[in-house]
């Protein structure tokens, strides 16, 4: 510490190499800091919840070729097998997949009228059975009852009178008070209208990076279609169990059509969100590369100067430097180097990070996280140059005399 | 104050082995000005590198004003070089990345003095030796013997018992050694004890104690000229 002064200013007449490092210190800093946001940012988007009690939940897909296909009846038939069965929480015939990336959207408004603003929604057409079968929270109003639910035909236009909306639908909505959703018509296909008679907590819409995707609404509708998916739930942990099964009984009971696609709630999210996976992986490589890069940076500029210094050392202990105060040296010179550099890596942060939000509208970045990447590449620094300084205080004093 | 007894130094290295020192006895008295000459290869700056506490003897006993420097650690050793003892070395050694000012100042920071006594005592010296008005000058920027005379206010500077000089003129031409030579004559007159060891017979001849290494082992010889002598010699060298 007594020695401030002296390191800066020999540090002043060595500039280039400290430099350099500075600079990889502040890239580095300006890369980390934007990275881990925006890999906090994708994690944030993993954890949101899709409101279905994913762990017991799988579907199918039931492909029609038959000619003489009763949809009305087989559907019926199916359903009844399906709830039936021992270990079945309750099943449903369904349009879309949460998470799956495939769906239905449509557009809601609370007033009728080709001019006025509507609220995009993904539609899904269940029946009276999807809150249990989804495992879905009604937070307010009541489930669809059997006499709501109608029948609709495979290219069929009008909607049902009903509706059950997700929380966030509400909110977007009724910014004011979701509550007062209950009860209110909210207007389809620009004029037709539907009554909201139920509201649950959450539920996701197909596709997870659209901003609207907790926005969702159930429609009492059953489909007369060639190409349907079952969704069940079973009891806890006896999912696995039951999926080999079912797809027998049904694949049996009726040999119009044929069953594919079992897929688990678990797998679909898995999919989901892989990019983001994958691109978090990529973006801690790149961290990781980085942080190491610039570590051995730091101990091949700390080598190479202890080196061109040696006699120097031998000098400053014949003076009456000890062992600690020449560690100290190297350890004091390089957080100068790393405070100047993580100086331009803050204002390289946020540069960039201005310049992401103003071209791809990324939220901007907090202090605690430009605060936690400066203290990781200060400590990097410090325990980079550690072996470094440890060499140096090992040069003996006798080097002062024995070298010309 | 600087008692080696049966001092020996042994440089162990893969297959041989070299006795730098046997069987070393040496005596200095405050205010000594001792020359130290001896062959190449015969010791000498092993012994000033023991005196001055940068290497560690193999056996004997070394007294420095009562502290048996066997005894000390690492940081002991270094606590005692700088509050004792002041080096010369012959190429200099300043560091060259600081100004005067600041390598002056080097071993006054290990004392973690106040930046107003540094500030004295650094003035002060390089006045003493006649570079005051180049406080800001890198060394690079001055003569062999103007670095020297740096190197001297620096070893001066922390008010050391002894200093000690290996060869202070060796890579001096004749005239700037004869004034580094009165210089350090003037700082013993003060009262600083000096070892220093030469191949300059002349200037050996002027201290008030000479003694010789061969092969390790120390005489002391007689002193061909007293200091007054010298004195007047050195003058009219000057005047010549
Ligand atoms: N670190 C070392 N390892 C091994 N041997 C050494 C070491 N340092 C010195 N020696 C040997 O010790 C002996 C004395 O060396 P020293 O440097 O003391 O001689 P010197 O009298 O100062 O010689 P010169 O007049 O050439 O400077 C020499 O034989 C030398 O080779
Ligand atoms: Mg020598």
């Amino acid at each position: 510490m007594q020695e401030l002064g002296l390191i800066f200013r020999a540090l002043l007449r060595n500039k280039v190499g400290a430099l350099l490092i500075s600079l990889q210190i502040a890239l580095t800093l300006t890369i980390m800091v934007n990275a881990i946001f925006m890999m906090q940012q994708r994690s944030e988007q993993m954890l949101r919840p899709s409101g279905l009690d994913e762990a017991n939940i799988f579907y199918l897909s039931n492909t029609v070729f038959a000619q003489d296909y009763n949809q009305q009846v087989y559907l019926e038939d199916d359903l009844a097998l399906l709830r039936q069965t021992d270990g079945v929480v309750d099943a449903i015939q369904i349009n879309a997949i949460p998470m799956s990336g495939g769906g239905w959207s449509m557009g809601l408004q609370t007033e009728a009228g080709e001019d006025k603003d509507s609220t995009g929604v993904a539609v899904y057409m269940v029946d009276d059975h999807a809150i249990n079968a989804m495992g879905l929270e009604l937070l307010a109003g009541e489930n669809f009852s059997q006499t709501d639910i109608e029948w609709r035909a495979s290219s069929q236009n009008n909607w049902p009178a009903k509706t059950i909306i997700s929380k966030a639908m509400a909110e977007s909505l009724f910014p004011d008070d979701w509550q007062s959703a209950l009860g209110k018509t909210a207007y389809i296909n620009q004029a037709e209208p539907m009554q909201i008679t139920g509201i649950v907590k959450a539920l996701q819409a197909p596709w997870n990076g659209w901003s609207g995707v907790e926005r969702s609404m159930l429609v009492p509708y059953k489909m007369e279609t060639t190409g349907g998916r079952f969704m069940i739930r079973t009891e806890a942990g006896r999912r696995d169990e039951l999926m080999p099964i079912i797809e027998k009984a049904l694949s049996e009971s009726n040999k119009g059509r044929i069953i594919r696609r079992v897929t688990t709630m678990d797998d679909t999210r898995e999919r989901s969100y892989r990019g983001h996976n994958a691109v978090n992986k990529i973006l801690t490589s790149v961290i990781a590369v980085l942080t190491l890069i610039t570590g051995f940076g730091i101990v091949g500029l700390a080598m190479f100067s202890i080196n061109r210094r040696t006699k120097q050392i031998g000098t400053r202990r014949a003076l009456g430097a000890t062992k600690g105060q020449i560690m100290s040296f190297f350890m004091i010179e390089n957080l100068m180097i790393s405070s100047f550099g993580v100086l331009l890596g803050v204002a390289g942060a946020i540069g960039l990070n201005i310049w992401l939000v103003s071209t791809f509208s990324m939220a901007p970045i907090t202090p605690g996280l430009i605060l936690t990447g400066v203290i990781v590449l200060f400590v990097v620094g410090q325990i980079a140059v550690l072996y470094p300084a440890m060499k140096a205080a090992k040069i003996s004093p006798a080097i002062a005399t024995r070298t010309a | 104050m600087l008692t080696m007894n049966n001092i020996s130094k042994v440089f162990q290295t893969d297959e041989v082995q070299t006795h730098a020192l046997r069987d070393f006895h040496l005596k200095v008295n405050e205010g000594d000005f001792i020359s130290v000459t001896g062959p190449s290869g015969s010791g000498k700056t092993t012994f000033l590198n023991i005196a001055g506490l940068l290497e560690n003897f193999t056996s004997g006993t070394f007294m420095l004003d009562d502290i048996d420097i066997s005894k000390l650690n690492d940081r002991g050793r270094s606590k005692t070089r700088n509050e004792k003892i002041g080096f010369i070395f012959q190429s200099f050694n300043l560091i060259p990345d600081l100004n005067l000012y600041d390598n002056v100042d080097v071993p006054l920071r290990y004392q973690g003095l106040s930046s107003k006594e540094r500030k004295k005592r650094i003035v002060h010296h390089l006045e003493m030796v006649g570079l005051g008005s180049r406080m800001k000058h890198l060394p690079s920027q001055l003569s062999g013997g103007q670095q020297q005379r740096v190197a001297i206010a620096r070893a001066l500077a922390t008010n050391p018992r002894f200093l000690l000089a290996d060869e202070p003129t060796g890579n001096l031409d004749t005239q700037m050694a004869k004034s580094v030579m009165a210089l350090l004559e003037e700082i013993n007159q003060q009262g600083t004890t000096i070892i220093m060891v030469t191949h300059d017979d002349d200037l050996a001849n002027r201290a008030t104690r000479k003694i010789q290494i061969k092969d390790g082992r120390v005489s002391e010889l007689d002193v061909v000229s007293d200091r007054a002598n010298s004195k007047i010699k050195a003058t009219e060298e000057a005047i010549a």
